[in-house]
């Protein structure tokens, strides 16, 4: 690749240093100022030549001024435009110097010749000098009355130069009636068309400040208006009907008649050549549509064709701007674009981010009819040399496959693809059949043979590995040598830098030697080993909570890590369908096309942030659902429940912000990083049970001679609760609120919520609810996500004691903060244990 | 809207800046631009719309030269996209093609061409025809004039007639010594042939290209005689969309010189004019690889410009390929490309040869994609037809001619 682009900034010595040149220039030019003799033109226009051609590489020539200006005396029109374009270049930044261009444009604005008088005003308006616009005002006020249609267009879009410049001036010379009169009145439609887009945009600006502009603002989206447009639609030149379609596309029209109307009007036009305007048009009418529903489905049977061949058609720039919003239609309704996959099939030399958009329609578009072919076409991809192309393809394979169509099939083709023997595409695969098989148990046999002859030395990225261990580990049983294998790995286990794979290679450990303990039980004394040595927080707490388990009681061990499993009926959708629609807001903006640009941090322009969310999020929300660790055996089994409140879990993550990005895609394995705090908060009532953890870290060796005597009785597990409460209880607001001033906090405690009930705080009653099933009345609530604050009443059984609560949800993070205000202070720690056993039952019910 | 327009050369220089609203760019967002290019690899690998820190950026690469607009505002991309698209090719057409030494040298030119093109960010004229008009194009015939006549002013002085005309893409008064009109039908067949030689999918893209040299205010109809094959269309603006709607008859005034008329899909051909079957071997560290070529279903007329042209995978360290007809090149970067030119009438063309592959692999197991190109002159292979061109109101009796021609497009065979 060629050096980059600096170097215009230090100019080479092959090229003009600027400064001797341009005093040269300014000499000859000066001679050539007052000059009237025959050829002078000539002799200016090389010199004017010279003098663009410098500021075009970035030379700055802007010293020449006077002297430029002094020479824009001459009837030769390109001449004057040179001069324009140098004027309006350096004008901003020499304002006194501007004042001197102002006369002789002035004088151009009254040219015999409509097309000087046309460019000297556009150059007026262009000097962007704010103190010089009390000069605009009557060339500009000439100009709008111009005969020649030519000025008038270039005076339209004039205004609202000088609304940007002097918004006063502007309103104070009464432009914005003039451009309106103008607008309904010019025979020429580009006129029209710069009248409108001008207005639209001063009265925007305006709308905030000035109550008349925004009536105004409304009155362009009034049905005469409209309907006026529209109406002389076929005059307009393409550029300008795509302004005017999307005004229409904020019209709203008032009974389904005027909607066939205005869509029997424009559908010819889907056979326009120009791709803006078919957009713009697709636009109008999926807005339109909105709330017909079989009306919005024969619009996308419509806009089908019209899209497909946009396409195929054009150059790869706008085809790709094209695909970006057939895929966000192919999105919200598959199954229409479902015959057409074949237009999906990437070509070999298209770009990588062409090809991820296919890759994705096709996945979406996969049905029984069509899956097998789309499926063969995918393998096709698989031996690409471009390996994230490969990669993306074997995870749209396994995409497919989850969606349940002709499983065996392709369950086949993903064996196959362990047996070509290439790392990426092991590694990528073995991450799917790991999905595969939570989903299928009933592969796991087929599955199982093929995987038991992986060497786990040629697997080496962590995500793979850790999908590896897993069906090590889960399915210990079937395979031979599993127990040997991981022994192996553990043995390893310095070497092994992703706390991501140890934590399943832990995992995985316990699970075989639940099941085949005598071959297991050196490598579990090993691993707890070094677990327990480990410098990562969270391998060295599930190491302890196991050691613990195994040494409280084996049967309560194996029920927890190695609980019978219930397949996986649904992974969470990656995008609400809420979420579809208010994408759709945004068809044919730029936000359709940008949703692409992986490599850059989103920016402040679309500030708004509603915008962008959809994007960003629908990574995030598959970590939580499928990131939450299967071998989590508690909530393994609630998983089915679990993912019915995805969605909602979805909708709330959006409004919190980013605290769950990782960089893992929805199929990844299991991400431990992602969802520490989730982790916890799972771990959480397993442990309540066990006996109470020790804070000194025991020494390795100890733990292993403590395998030995495994079965140890089970120490006595803390005693129930005896608190009990009125389920009665009741009092007012203001007295809560006066018992609460009056006590002091006699518990103050930081706890955690499981993630599940923090998906039930999108119903603000939830919660309430669900408390008062247990005894605590809801008082107060409030606040919005993340953070969520109720204060809760409870009164013990025989009225001694009142308990006044109040409790701060984070919804991102799953913490809560309880205080804590008692009458009888002593019973506060076991009403505490109450509350928040309640609160762990949230969600979860 | 648009706020500037930046046209860089392939090393990132910037070859001219055209500021569009008051707003003024910086420059230093091309630097950054180029970065991004840089750390990318390939400007083709960056997606046409990306955001820098303080703008969103559309870029269009032709020939070299990178059309760079930006804009901090909302808009719809295709506008910009498309815009830009027409801003290349108004100046290769006027330029005569496009490159860093035609711009550098014409740059006045092409402020002239942006500064009627687009004004305040709003795209205004792209119709080429409209745009010879205001601004004459640097071509032999004025350059001839200027040094005849001495007036050197390559800009009419006179405003364009069409845009004050109710037909904004001709202007009124048009005087042609010959009278003529030509209409050719330009297909490209895009197809993919999977690894077993099935047909996976195969289309064809065709345009309707016409070259009009008529004086005066011609309406011409023309009409297909198997209107039914298209399965989308596409039209001009100077089409009148209510008789296609009605009869598929194509009714128009036309712009003056040469215009794309329509383009059109035709889906699910059952067949293409040539096969390639592509063979690979592999033994014991070398591969052996040979590539069949011949006439699958005879389109009638002879075949020629064919060539097939292949990557060979990274693992191949060299190769040793030859024909039996015509020559095979293989360059720096491991394309290969056979040139074949006409069909031979006696024997099926072949090549053949081994490849060696790196130490330690004992097997290839990535297949290249074989892209293929020919062309087939007088024949659509959609099997579209046209019927009669009609012109109304002519002053005097024109010439008429039709030709159609098919090439292959992305033709690829897998292997």
């Amino acid at each position: 690749m060629a050096p980059p682009a600096q170097s215009h900034r230090s100019p080479s010595p092959s090229q003009p240093s600027g400064k001797g040149e341009v005093s040269d220039l300014k000499t000859q030019l000066r001679l050539l100022a007052g000059s009237r003799a025959p050829g002078t033109d000539d002799t200016k226009r090389e010199l004017f030549k010279k003098v663009i051609s410098y500021m075009t590489i970035g030379i700055d020539v802007s010293s020449v001024f006077s002297e430029m200006v002094m020479c824009s005396a001459t009837s030769d029109i390109v001449l004057k435009k040179m001069c324009y374009l140098y004027v309006g270049n350096y004008a901003k930044h020499n304002p006194d110097l501007a004042l001197l261009t102002i006369n002789f444009l002035q004088r151009d604005c009254k040219d015999e010749d409509p097309m000087i008088r046309g460019l000297a005003l556009r150059s007026l308006c262009l000097l962007g000098v704010a103190n010089l616009v009390e000069y605009l005002v009557g060339p500009l006020g000439n100009g709008l009355k111009d005969g020649n249609s030519y000025v008038r267009m270039v005076a339209a879009v004039g205004v609202l130069k000088l609304y940007h410049l002097s918004a006063s001036t502007c309103l104070d010379a009464d432009f914005p009636p003039l451009l309106k009169q103008l607008m309904l009145k010019d025979k020429d439609s580009q006129v029209v068309a710069n009248c409108l887009t001008s207005l639209q945009e001063i009265w925007s600006l305006e709308a905030s400040t000035s109550e008349e502009a925004a009536r105004e603002r409304e009155t362009l989206l009034s049905k005469p208006i409209v309907y006026y447009f529209l109406n002389r639609m076929k005059e307009f030149s393409e550029w300008a009907q795509c302004i005017i379609l999307e005004l229409v596309s904020k019209y709203a029209p008032m009974d389904t008649e005027e909607i066939f109307d205005i869509m029997n009007l424009l559908e010819d036009r889907l056979h326009h050549a120009n791709g803006a305007v078919v957009l713009a048009i697709i636009k109008v009418f999926l807005h339109m549509t909105l709330s017909m529903t079989d009306v919005h489905q024969q619009v996308y049977e419509r806009i089908k064709a019209p899209l497909l061949t946009l396409v195929s058609s054009g150059s790869p720039e706008q085809s790709y701007a094209v695909l970006s919003h057939l895929h966000l239609l192919v999105m919200r309704a598959p199954y229409i674009f479902s015959s057409d996959y074949k237009h999906f099939y990437c070509q070999y030399n298209e770009p990588f981010y062409v090809k991820k958009l296919k890759l994705e329609m096709l996945t979406a578009v996969a049905n029984e009819s069509n899956t097998y072919e789309i499926v063969t076409e995918l393998c096709e991809y698989v031996a690409n040399v471009d390996i994230s192309m490969a990669r993306e393809s074997i995870r749209a394979v396994g995409k497919i496959a989850l969606q349940q169509y002709d499983v065996n099939a392709i369950v086949d083709r993903l064996l196959q693809f362990l047996e070509m023997e290439k790392e990426h595409v092991t590694a990528e695969t073995l991450v799917l059949v790991k999905d595969l098989l939570r989903k299928y148990p009933q592969w796991s046999h087929d599955c199982i043979a093929v995987v038991g002859n992986i060497s786990s030395k040629n697997v080496q990225e962590p995500k793979a590995k850790a999908a590896l261990i897993w069906m090590l580990g889960e399915y210990a049983q079937d395979m031979q040598d599993s127990p040997y294998i991981l022994e192996g790995l553990v043995e390893n286990w310095d070497e092994e830098d992703s706390t991501e794979v140890r934590l399943h290679l832990l995992t995985a450990v316990m699970k075989c030697f639940l099941r085949r303990a005598p071959e297991t039980q050196k490598a579990l004394g090993d691993a707890l080993a070094a677990g327990v040595a480990d410098f990562h927080q969270d391998v060295r707490d599930r190491a302890l909570l196991y050691y613990r388990l195994l040494k409280y009681d084996v049967s309560v061990a194996k029920r927890i890590v190695n609980p019978p499993k219930q397949a996986v009926s649904v992974f969470a959708d990656t995008q609400s369908s809420e979420m579809k629609d208010r994408i759709f807001d945004e068809f044919n903006s730029l936000s359709v096309v940008y949703q692409k640009a992986q490599f850059l941090q989103p920016s402040y322009m679309f500030t708004d942030k509603e915008h962008r969310g959809p994007f960003a999020f629908s990574e995030e929300l598959g970590n939580l659902s499928i990131g939450t660790e299967p071998s989590d055996a508690a909530v393994a089994a609630q998983r089915v429940e679990a993912n019915d409140n995805d969605l909602l879990l979805g909708t709330s993550e959006k409004e919190e912000g980013h605290g769950y990005r990782s960089n893992g895609s929805a199929y990844s394995a299991p991400s431990y990083n992602a969802s520490t705090t989730a982790g916890a908060s799972q771990g959480h009532f397993d442990l309540v049970s066990i006996d109470q953890p020790s804070t000194v870290h025991p020494p390795a060796s100890f733990a292993i001679d403590d395998l030995l005597g495994l079965g140890m009785p089970a120490a006595p597990s803390s005693a129930p609760p005896t608190l009990l409460l009125n389920a009665k209880a009741s009092i007012d607001a203001n007295a809560f609120q006066q018992k609460w001033r009056q006590q002091s906090i006699s518990l103050s405690q930081e706890t955690s919520i499981d993630p599940r009930g923090v998906a039930g705080m999108m119903n603000p009653q939830a919660l309430p609810q669900h408390m008062q099933g247990h005894s605590i009345n809801c008082i107060a609530s409030g606040g919005q996500a993340p953070k969520f604050k109720f204060f809760f009443f409870a009164q013990k059984e025989d009225g001694s004691s009142a308990y006044l609560v109040e409790c701060i949800i984070n919804s991102s993070s799953c913490r809560v903060q309880l205080k804590i205000k008692a009458d009888d202070q002593a019973t506060s720690q076991a009403f505490s244990e109450l509350f928040q056993s309640a609160l762990a039952k949230f969600g979860s019910a | 809207m648009l706020q500037c327009i930046f046209l860089l050369s392939d090393s990132g220089e910037v070859l001219l800046e055209k500021q569009l609203t008051g707003h003024r760019v910086d420059r230093a967002i091309c630097d950054w631009f180029w970065n991004q290019i840089l750390t990318q690899g390939d400007s083709l690998k960056l997606v046409p719309v990306i955001s820098s820190p303080t703008h969103y950026l559309f870029q269009v690469v032709r020939e070299g030269i990178t059309f760079l607009a930006c804009t901090q505002i909302e808009m719809p991309p295709l506008m910009a996209i498309e815009f830009l698209c027409r801003v290349a090719d108004v100046l290769s057409n006027y330029l005569d093609g496009l490159n860093e030494d035609l711009i550098k040298d014409n740059f006045v030119i092409v402020y002239e061409l942006l500064d009627e093109m687009i004004d305040n960010g709003f795209p205004l004229t792209t119709e080429p025809n409209i745009l010879r008009e205001m601004i004459a194009p640097p071509n032999i015939v004025s350059k001839v004039l200027s040094v005849v006549t001495g007036n050197t002013s390559n800009v009419s002085n006179t405003l364009p007639g069409a845009t004050a005309s109710c037909v904004p893409w001709r202007k009124t008064d048009l005087k042609h010594a010959t009278n003529e009109v030509y209409v050719d039908l330009v297909e490209e067949m895009d197809a993919t042939i999977n690894r077993d030689g099935n047909l996976v999918k195969c289309e064809i893209y065709g345009e309707v290209q016409v070259n009009s040299n008529l004086s005066g205010l011609p309406d011409l109809t023309l009409s297909f005689a198997n209107p039914s094959v298209f399965n989308d269309v596409r039209f001009h603006p100077c089409v009148r969309l209510r008789p296609w709607e009605l009869n598929q008859i194509l009714s128009f005034v036309p712009p003056d010189g040469q215009f794309k008329l329509m383009s059109y899909r035709v889906k699910k051909l059952k067949s293409t004019p040539i096969y390639v079957k592509p063979q690979f071997t592999s033994d014991s560290g070398t591969c052996r690889i040979s590539v069949l070529v011949g006439i699958r279903n005879d389109p009638g007329k002879s075949i020629d410009n064919i060539t097939v042209e292949f990557r060979l995978p990274p693992c191949v360290t060299s190769s040793d390929l030859s024909p039996n007809y015509g020559s095979v090149n293989v360059l720096a970067d491991k394309t290969c490309s056979w040139t074949i030119g006409r069909m031979p009438k006696d024997k099926a063309p072949s090549m053949s040869g081994t490849l060696v592959l790196e130490t330690g692999m004992e097997r290839l197991h990535v297949f290249p994609t074989f892209q293929v190109a020919f062309r087939i002159m007088g024949v659509a292979l959609s099997g579209l037809k046209i019927d009669k061109l009609d012109l109304k109101n002519p002053l005097s009796r024109p010439h008429k001619g039709f030709r159609a021609l098919t090439r292959g497009g992305e033709f690829q065979v897998r292997s």
